[in-house]
């Protein structure tokens, strides 16, 4: 069913009205933010992720044809804008690390650990893992993606998401059922 | 010894996905059946996850990143700027307490002067430029009122004449100022050829006066 109310507020969006910028950012901004929020694993990172999904998307409404809701079309860039930037820092990182044989990538042994007394909720499980674990797991198991639609945004092959997401399924699992015996 | 599932056909069985004889050994294994179910239980508690609220601020951040939010401060900006010309000019018009002022050795409050002469900030360029209009109106009236005065006295007020040329150059300098923002600003350029015509025109007079000795007119 088409929200008249809200395109007529992408109307105006287009048309450069900061007020109705900010009154679609007031609808979707929870959705936009839990997404980048659940993808970054940082509270600090995914403001500024938020923040960049959103200015991405009003410099760009003029393209939003209204094919899609606009709230589906904003949280397709919020996915987009976290998956370039954690990309972006992954690569930084690899490179840093290649120089000091530290990389964490891969070598379960070498991931952050939670302290003995933080209970590990889901949440803070699904924070603990690495980038590139967490947004597989993520994107398949809550946002419906297939790997096919992972790997592409990845740059990854079907195999390793899969590979990935088995990995990052079976670390949840031990975070968590560790943090539930201690309690 | 019995060899479990791994954790790669685990996760390929809770997406569905067929794995070869792990049917079998599901049935006769019950800490496959357990991790399978735990495994299922996590996703559906990462599916229930709550939804996040943004940081307080978020939006204000987010506004000074839009070009429709920099427009709007840079609009706001340079209305401020038209006005600050305008207001250059409003000390000498509303400063000038006609017969008050006229009156020779009565000197203007600079106190009343300014404070009439405040400017208010403004939303947008178009109510600046409103205010620009409403101002030189104001200027104008205030302008044939002094030459009626001027005549009706038939006083020689040199020092009024000297005020308002300050007043001219200020206006002058503040509409340079506002055309630095706007270089292109049509209202605000014709603005500062008017002030730069109107200083000429009273030096003009200024020098005059002085050769002939007459009384400095207003126009």
């Amino acid at each position: 069913m088409v929200d008249l109310n809200e395109a007529d507020l992408v109307r105006r969006a287009r048309a450069g009205e900061l007020e109705a910028m900010r009154q679609l950012y007031e609808r979707h901004a929870s959705r936009v933010y839990t997404v980048v929020r659940r993808l970054a694993g940082d509270d600090d990172l995914a403001a500024d992720l938020a923040q960049d999904a959103w200015t991405s998307a009003f410099e760009k409404v003029g393209d939003f044809r209204g094919d899609a809701a606009f709230g589906t079309w904003v949280h397709r860039i919020a996915v987009n804008t976290a998956l370039t930037r954690l990309r972006q820092a992954a690569r930084r990182r690899d490179l840093e690390q290649g120089f000091d044989g530290k990389s964490t990538l891969g070598n379960p042994d070498r991931w952050p650990a939670a302290a003995a007394t933080d209970r590990v909720t889901v949440q803070r499980a699904l924070d603990l893992l690495p980038n590139g674990y967490r947004s597989v797991l993520w994107l398949h198991d809550v946002e419906g993606y297939t790997h096919e639609e992972i790997g592409a945004r990845l740059g990854i092959a079907v195999g390793t998401s899969k590979s990935q997401l088995s990995k990052a399924r079976a670390k949840m699992r031990v975070l968590v059922t560790q943090s539930r015996a201690e309690v | 010894m019995m060899v479990h599932l791994t954790e790669e056909s685990l996760s390929e069985l809770l997406d569905g996905s067929p794995v070869a004889n792990a049917e079998e050994h599901l049935a006769g294994c019950p800490a496959c059946q357990g991790e399978l179910e735990a495994l299922r239980r996590l996703r559906s508690e990462l599916r229930d996850l709550p939804e996040l609220q943004p940081p307080e601020g978020s939006w204000s951040r987010i506004a000074k990143q839009l070009p429709a939010g920099r427009r709007v401060r840079r609009w706001r900006r340079s209305g401020m700027i038209a006005l600050q010309a305008v207001a250059a000019a409003a000390v000498f018009v509303l400063g000038v307490g006609l017969g008050r002022v006229f009156q020779p050795g009565v000197a203007v409050d600079d106190g009343a002067r300014l404070e009439r002469s405040a400017v208010q900030p403004t939303a947008s360029l178009a109510e600046a430029m409103a205010e620009v209009r409403k101002r030189g109106a104001e200027y104008d009236v205030a302008l044939r009122n002094l030459e009626q005065l001027a005549r009706r006295e038939g006083a020689p007020v040199p020092s009024l004449a000297q005020q308002r040329l300050a007043s001219l150059e200020m206006l002058v300098e503040a509409s340079r100022t506002a055309l630095s923002v706007e270089p292109t600003d049509p209202v605000l350029n014709s603005y500062l050829f008017a002030a730069i015509e109107q200083r000429d025109a009273v030096m003009l007079e200024m020098t005059q006066s002085q050769e002939s000795g007459s009384a400095v007119l207003w126009r």
